[in-house]
């Protein structure tokens, strides 16, 4: 009995974790290789050389141009949208919900065509638009309402959250000390949901300046680094796009660190 | 009337939350809302402060009707049963929010937490964040907060119920003595009887949606209008009689073929010959009387006896079949005795079965 005792107690106990780990382990592997196989290209291209030239260097300016913009316009219209998602009940509020997350289900070369068929050269709008000077593709605002399609749904959910999150009592405290709705939201919702909207933020941002496929249907021209990238790639193969591909990547690690400084992540998940 | 509740309902979809319910707070007043959980309290709450538009009914502040008015044009502080103390400000910053909003002056700010700071005793935690302090200091600062803009009314909705046993005793006289020394009208919503009677000038109970009694404490307790009252506070015994005679009140107990007859002393009922009535009356109010077994259908064998420390219950099961629970501090008699229970005169309480469960609002006393 009691050296059974004692060999049960000497016995290596399995992790608990080990199964679910070994699972990850392989993932993570899965999204490592590649991303080292591409970094060891990097010797065999002149990185410098390739963001010197001035097609590059016009990308470059365009996505931080437009990607910002596009941000921009996501946040001040979705986080309102995400504020009453989060507080308010209403007839229909499935069928916003589902709006909201239709960019992201609809693939980007898709959610283009849909922009296009919207707002294309040949529509009502688009002409409207392009006979007062302001083109709504192949332009800078093409390019921005591509990127802002795709990626704002990113801050709606994100934000949602993080207003889920917020105890409703506690603005109900503050209506009762003698703040109205918005001096409310503005003292108390927004601070608390902070985390939450700037991680919104930096994933619509890292999502907006990454944009291909929708952009490509509405603006292919002027280019943005994922644009120029398709085009290097097709005109030189892989060691042609390594510069913009690093250059992105950078753009992309500073965004993703910015997150990381800001807390943790918020999961898309409903309250 | 500082606050004055006028036949106010509500509903949430088609489920009846709160019905009919009408009261009223004089100035000064500390006024507890008593009734079991899902009877309605948090509603009334919630209509005073304007977080629910009642479907019917009206609010009165200080003999304006509010009924419509947003939170923030109602001079209401509220206490929830949660902490609602913003995370993100310190404990100074929370008491200073409601004055900013009345666009006090910094200095004047300053002083006036000081003041309420000093009131709840938690000066030295001016700079703190609310999740640096315990239980008992979050609830203080919050009433320090819902004090410092001065509201016509004050309501806590279950402030201590969240809390362990001698940190709640210990808030109830804080609470009390706070309630003393700014003179607030308040309401105190409760579940907690003994925490309602502890603290209330008057209770109004509820049961249901409905206002089951308004009074004094004493009175509710001595002499309950309704059947929910007499049972809900404080322990109660309930049977039914038939009424033999009204002159001298004389009513009939029957069961196991037994059936026997009670005069009763400085008692009256209402309810007709013949009619059946609901009795009750307090353990307290009941004694066992070894000597006097013979004719009384008050009388029973001796089910079992708890020992309280302080009191025995002792359980006596009559012959026509019911069960008394007499509380008594002298040592208590053997299980299986045969004894007779001793009512107190006047101490019958004598319900007409067909009574409705609510009362309505009866005149203020003063």
């Amino acid at each position: 009995m009691s050296t059974e005792h004692r060999r049960s107690r000497w016995t290596v106990r399995t992790p608990e974790l080990l199964v679910p780990a070994t699972l990850g382990a392989l993932l993570l592997a899965y999204f490592a290789v590649p991303f080292v196989a591409f970094l060891s290209r990097t010797g065999a291209a002149n990185v410098l050389g390739g963001l010197a030239s001035s097609e590059a260097q016009m990308a470059i300016r365009n996505s931080l141009l437009t990607a910002p913009v596009s941000t921009t316009i996501a946040t001040i219209f979705g986080v309102p949208l995400a504020y009453v998602l989060a507080r308010q009940s209403f007839p229909g509020k499935r069928l916003v919900e589902a709006l909201v997350i239709l960019p992201l289900i609809v693939p980007p070369v898709v959610g283009g065509a849909m922009l296009l068929t919207a707002v294309g050269r040949f529509t009502p709008i688009g002409s409207a638009a392009a006979a007062a000077g302001v083109p709504l593709t192949d332009s800078l605002i093409g390019v921005v309402l591509a990127q802002t399609f795709v990626a704002a749904p990113f801050v709606v959910i994100t934000a949602r959250a993080g207003f889920g999150a917020v105890d409703d009592r506690l603005e109900q405290a503050s209506r009762s000390l003698g703040y109205g709705p918005i001096a409310t939201f503005w003292h108390v919702s927004l601070p608390l949901a902070r985390g939450a909207i700037v991680a919104g933020i930096v994933l619509t941002f890292a999502r907006a300046i990454g944009e291909f496929g929708a952009t490509m249907m509405v603006a292919y021209n002027p280019r943005t680094m994922p644009t120029r990238i398709w085009v290097d790639f097709i005109s030189g193969g892989i060691d042609a796009i390594v510069p913009l591909a690093l250059a992105l990547l950078a753009i992309t690690l500073v965004v993703l660190a910015a997150v990381q400084r800001f807390g943790r992540v918020p999961t898309v998940i409903d309250r | 009337m500082t606050l004055e509740i006028d036949a106010l309902t509500h509903q949430y979809g088609t489920e009846p939350a709160v019905d009919d319910v009408s009261f009223e707070l004089e100035e000064g007043e500390l006024v507890a809302i008593l009734g079991p959980s899902g009877c309605g309290k948090t509603t009334i709450v919630q209509a005073i402060a304007g977080h629910v538009s009642p479907t019917a009914g009206r609010v009165l502040l200080r003999d304006g009707d509010v009924t419509t008015l947003p939170p923030e044009e109602r001079q209401v502080g509220v206490v929830f049963q949660e902490s609602t103390l913003f995370p993100h400000m310190t404990v100074g910053e929370n008491v200073a929010y409601g004055l900013a909003a009345q666009n006090v002056d910094v200095d004047r700010r300053d002083s006036v937490v000081d003041d309420y700071l000093a009131l709840v005793d938690l000066s030295a935690q001016r700079d703190a964040y609310p999740a640096e302090l315990s239980g008992g200091q979050r609830r203080r600062v919050e009433l320090a907060r819902a004090l410092a803009p001065e509201p016509d009314v004050l309501l806590l909705d279950e402030p201590l119920s969240a809390l362990d046993r001698t940190l709640r005793e210990r808030l109830r006289e804080e609470i009390a003595r706070i309630q003393r020394e700014t003179g607030v009208t308040t309401l105190f919503v409760t579940h907690d009887q003994e925490e309602a009677m502890a603290l209330a000038d008057r209770l109004v109970v509820m049961n249901d949606g409905h206002v089951a009694g308004i009074g004094s404490p004493r009175r509710l307790y001595e002499s309950p209008p309704t059947p929910f009252v007499a049972s809900f506070l404080g322990r109660s015994n309930t049977f039914s009689a038939t009424v033999c005679k009204r002159q001298p009140p004389t009513l009939a107990l029957e069961g196991n073929g037994v059936r026997g007859e009670v005069t009763l002393a400085n008692s009256s009922v209402d309810a007709a010959v013949g009619e059946t009535v609901t009795c009750h009356v307090r353990p307290s109010d009941l004694a066992v009387d070894s000597s006097n077994s013979a004719e009384s259908p008050l009388t029973g064998e001796v089910d079992h006896v708890a020992d309280l420390g302080r009191r025995y219950d002792v359980t006596v099961r009559l012959e026509v079949g019911q069960e008394l629970v007499v509380a008594q501090t002298s040592p208590p008699p053997s299980v299986g005795d045969v004894v007779g229970l001793d009512l107190s005169p006047g101490k019958l309480t004598i319900f007409e079965t067909s009574h409705e469960e609510h009362a309505g609002t009866e005149p203020t006393p003063s």
